[in-house]
């Protein structure tokens, strides 16, 4: 079968007859069921968020519910809550998978439909997809779809986030098309499968029974819109939806260049020597109103888990490009229509069976990045900088003094970061990946949980991206463990900086990771004794990760790549303290062009030194930022001259300096 | 699986040469590869020239082999 491939008209040129024609209704009624379609996405997630067990579901949001049309419109996904985005751009092709795998015909009012497997849906195998049908008068209308990370799937590790698993039989458990709920009655058969081979399945049990719930909500909402405004009302409200964001995409597209533009980036490693750094390569060709994005010439699948599939590549593709050309319109698997996005199979980015696929979103962010530097020249000021680059994953087990087990994943390590600077404004200082819209769980919450101790969150002066908007800094985070623990550390982004200037800015600076073992310690050692090291201390520190002097410990962008997997596992006694210094996001725009009130300000904030104020904005302040902050001066004279030195020692057509 | 890769190893999407012109732009450029788009994976002919899709077969499970398709 070959598609028609027709072009569509521009939906605001519609007389409102020609509206009614092809949607089933008027504008005002479809604006209203696109709109209520995200209401009943969004009230389903509350619900869920409310009452399940699972603290990465219900402290760090891990999750994403979503309406997806009819079969006979082909799966479009037509509304999302303001959930996971990471999940978004693979919900209709995996939904089409699933139900296309498990037999439409057979499913029933009451099922619910899973799928895990990352080949088939996208996303790693803790990511279950569940998928519940909307039926109105005998027929399936819609799907109602929450995809919510399990808090283990089996596999060798708890929780799942090591990167030494080597293939999908040390992955966890892959579950194809199958039903969990049948006519809203569990499948025992399936449920024993899944507690028999996980861990935490008092957990995992009751947030089954709530998604069913949850999702048998949103099928009354549904219906109920149904039976307000009619069924070709409700259908057509779907398709012009995804209409309207494609329509979007398709303007923001046709606004660039036409061009061929490349970027490159790099995951530090995969865990298994320090010599093979992973590339994610992308090629963007942009004609017309069309957009090609070609990922050739990307690294070959890697030896562990440091993998993600091709639909994870389309996601990133489609937030990326949304990020910078079309952040308002909301997602749809309408945004595609323009766009195709080519895969190399097996390819760290395309990975196929028995690849283990688990940290696709280390991938994906490195994907991210490399669009963001192909589009800087095209884009111009509109271009944005980059990010802090890697979640940076920890997981951690033990036993308590009292001899129970503790467990701990994806809460103590540096998963929150820097953003890059944009034409807007400075980057933000401390938010997710653009894949990876999660919360931070509050220290409140772990530390009752896990032997540990967050001592410090802070920001470190100079690791931005200089620029006339600054990048946001590198943030300085400590930990300190009261319990002996096996440790899997998962740092990727340190070798190089991932946070890129654009528009003439500064990169932000690389950071890095290090634990310090108080070898004085054991057992009985009062915590107040403990060593607790001040930020500048690297004394005695092992070095996980980052480009250090190797004498002293501290970053150096002349030193020497540590590499994080010459310990499989980080067995460290109590007593220990796990350091993370994030990457700084890169600048926007030339930092001598930046307002030294601003400067000042950050030099006041502590953002940026007096010195760094000197070298990378050209801008002399004087002062004591730590006795009288309010004290500090801007010298403009002084800074106006210092500016005009720093223009004259360019070369014609060098960058700036500030970390380049 | 791939063998581990290597310092400047990578991995490319085949673009097979198929004959005749593009319907929209006259050029002879015409490529048949998979991509991923909306809807899900296809098998396209397009123009490299001016990216006209000469034709587009939906793809379901794309170039991936399950394991278990030897079910199928
Ligand atoms: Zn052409």
């Amino acid at each position: 079968m070959t598609e028609a491939i027709v072009s569509e008209p521009n939906l605001r040129d519609l007389t409102e007859e020609e509206f009614v024609e092809r949607y089933g209704a008027g504008r005002f009624t479809c604006g209203v069921l696109a709109n209520r379609g995200r209401y009943v996405a969004e009230h389903i997630c509350t619900d869920l968020l409310h009452r399940a067990f699972s603290p990465i579901i219900t402290f760090s949001q891990d999750f994403v519910g979503a309406i997806v049309g009819p079969p006979e419109q082909d799966y479009p996904l037509a509304a999302v809550n303001k959930g996971n985005v990471i999940f978004l751009g693979s919900l209709s092709t995996g939904v089409r998978n699933t139900v296309w795998e498990y037999g439409i015909e057979r499913l029933e009012p009451g099922d619910l439909l899973i799928c895990n497997d990352p080949f088939r849906v996208g996303n790693h195998v803790n990511d279950m997809c569940f998928i519940r049908p909307v039926f109105h008068a005998g027929e399936i209308v819609s799907f109602v779809v929450i995809r919510a990370h399990q808090l283990d799937i089996g596999g060798t590790v708890p929780g799942g986030f090591s990167l030494m698993k080597k293939n999908v039989y040390e992955n966890g458990l892959v579950l194809g098309p199958q039903l969990i709920f049948h006519r809203d009655e569990p499948v025992k058969e399936l449920m024993r499968t899944i507690l028999d081979n996980t861990r935490f399945g008092e957990t995992l049990l009751p947030d089954f029974h709530t998604i069913r719930s949850c999702c048998a909500l949103g099928e009354r909402l549904v219906q109920d819109s149904i039976e307000r405004y009619g069924i070709e009302a409700y259908k057509g409200a779907i398709r012009y939806n995804t209409d309207a964001s494609a329509a979007s995409m398709r303007a923001a597209i046709a606004s660039l260049p036409d061009g061929v533009y490349e970027g490159e980036d790099k995951v530090d490693s995969d865990g298994v020597d320090a010599e093979q750094e992973y590339r994610v390569h992308v090629s963007l060709t942009k004609r017309g109103e069309r957009l090609e994005v070609d990922l050739s010439g990307s690294s070959p699948q890697s030896r562990t888990s440091l993998n993600a599939t091709a639909l994870d590549a389309q996601t990133a593709v489609a937030l990326a490009v949304k990020l910078v050309l079309d952040p308002f319109s909301p997602f749809t698997s309408g945004i595609y229509r323009d766009i195709d996005v080519l895969v190399p199979t097996g390819s760290v980015i395309g990975a196929g069976p028995p690849a283990a696929v688990m940290f696709y979103f280390e991938i994906q962010s490195v994907l991210i990045n490399a669009i963001l530097r192909a589009l800087e020249a095209p884009l111009g000021e509109r271009a944005v900088a980059g990010a802090y680059g890697s979640t940076n994953l920890h997981t951690g087990e033990g036993l308590n003094p009292d001899g129970t087990p503790w467990f701990s994943a994806a809460e103590l390590e540096a998963q929150y970061g820097a953003w890059g600077a944009t034409d807007a404004g400075d980057g933000n200082n401390h938010s997710g990946l653009a894949t990876l819209n999660m919360i931070m769980p509050s220290v409140e919450e772990i530390e009752p949980r896990v032997p540990a101790i967050i001592l410090h969150r802070e920001y470190l002066p100079d690791t931005a991206g200089a620029g006339t908007h600054r990048g946001g800094a590198g943030l300085m985070k400590q930990s300190l463990f009261l319990s002996d623990g096996d440790h899997y550390l998962v740092p990727l982004h340190f070798r190089s900086a991932s946070g890129s200037g654009v528009y003439d800015g500064g990169d932000g600076r690389a950071g890095g990771s290090w634990f310090f073992e108080d070898e004085s310690s054991d057992a009985t050692t009062p915590v107040s004794e403990f060593r607790i090291p001040d930020p500048d201390d690297f004394d005695g520190s092992a070095v996980v990760s980052g480009v250090v002097d190797p004498s002293s410990g501290r970053l150096d962008p002349e030193g020497e790549f540590a590499f994080f997997g010459r310990h499989p596992i980080w067995s460290e006694r109590r007593g220990s303290v796990l350091r993370w210094i994030t990457n700084g996001g890169g600048g926007w725009g030339d930092p001598l062009k930046r307002d030294p009130e601003a400067v000042k300000r950050d030099v006041r904030d502590e953002y940026v030194s007096i010195d760094g104020a000197r070298d990378d904005y050209g801008v002399v302040v004087s002062g004591d930022p730590d006795e009288d902050p309010e004290g500090l001066e801007v010298d403009l004279e002084a800074t106006a001259r210092c500016r005009r030195e720093k223009s004259a020692e360019r070369a014609p057509g060098q960058n700036v300096e500030g970390g380049r | 699986m791939s063998a581990p890769g290597q310092e400047h190893e990578h991995v490319s999407v085949e673009r097979a040469a198929v004959e005749g012109a593009c319907s929209e732009c006259g050029e002879s450029q015409l490529r048949r590869y998979p991509v991923l788009s909306e809807g899900g994976w296809y098998r396209v002919v397009k123009c490299e020239s001016c990216l006209h899709s000469e034709s587009r077969e939906p793809d379901p499970v794309g170039p991936v082999v399950l394991a278990s398709v030897v079910l199928v």
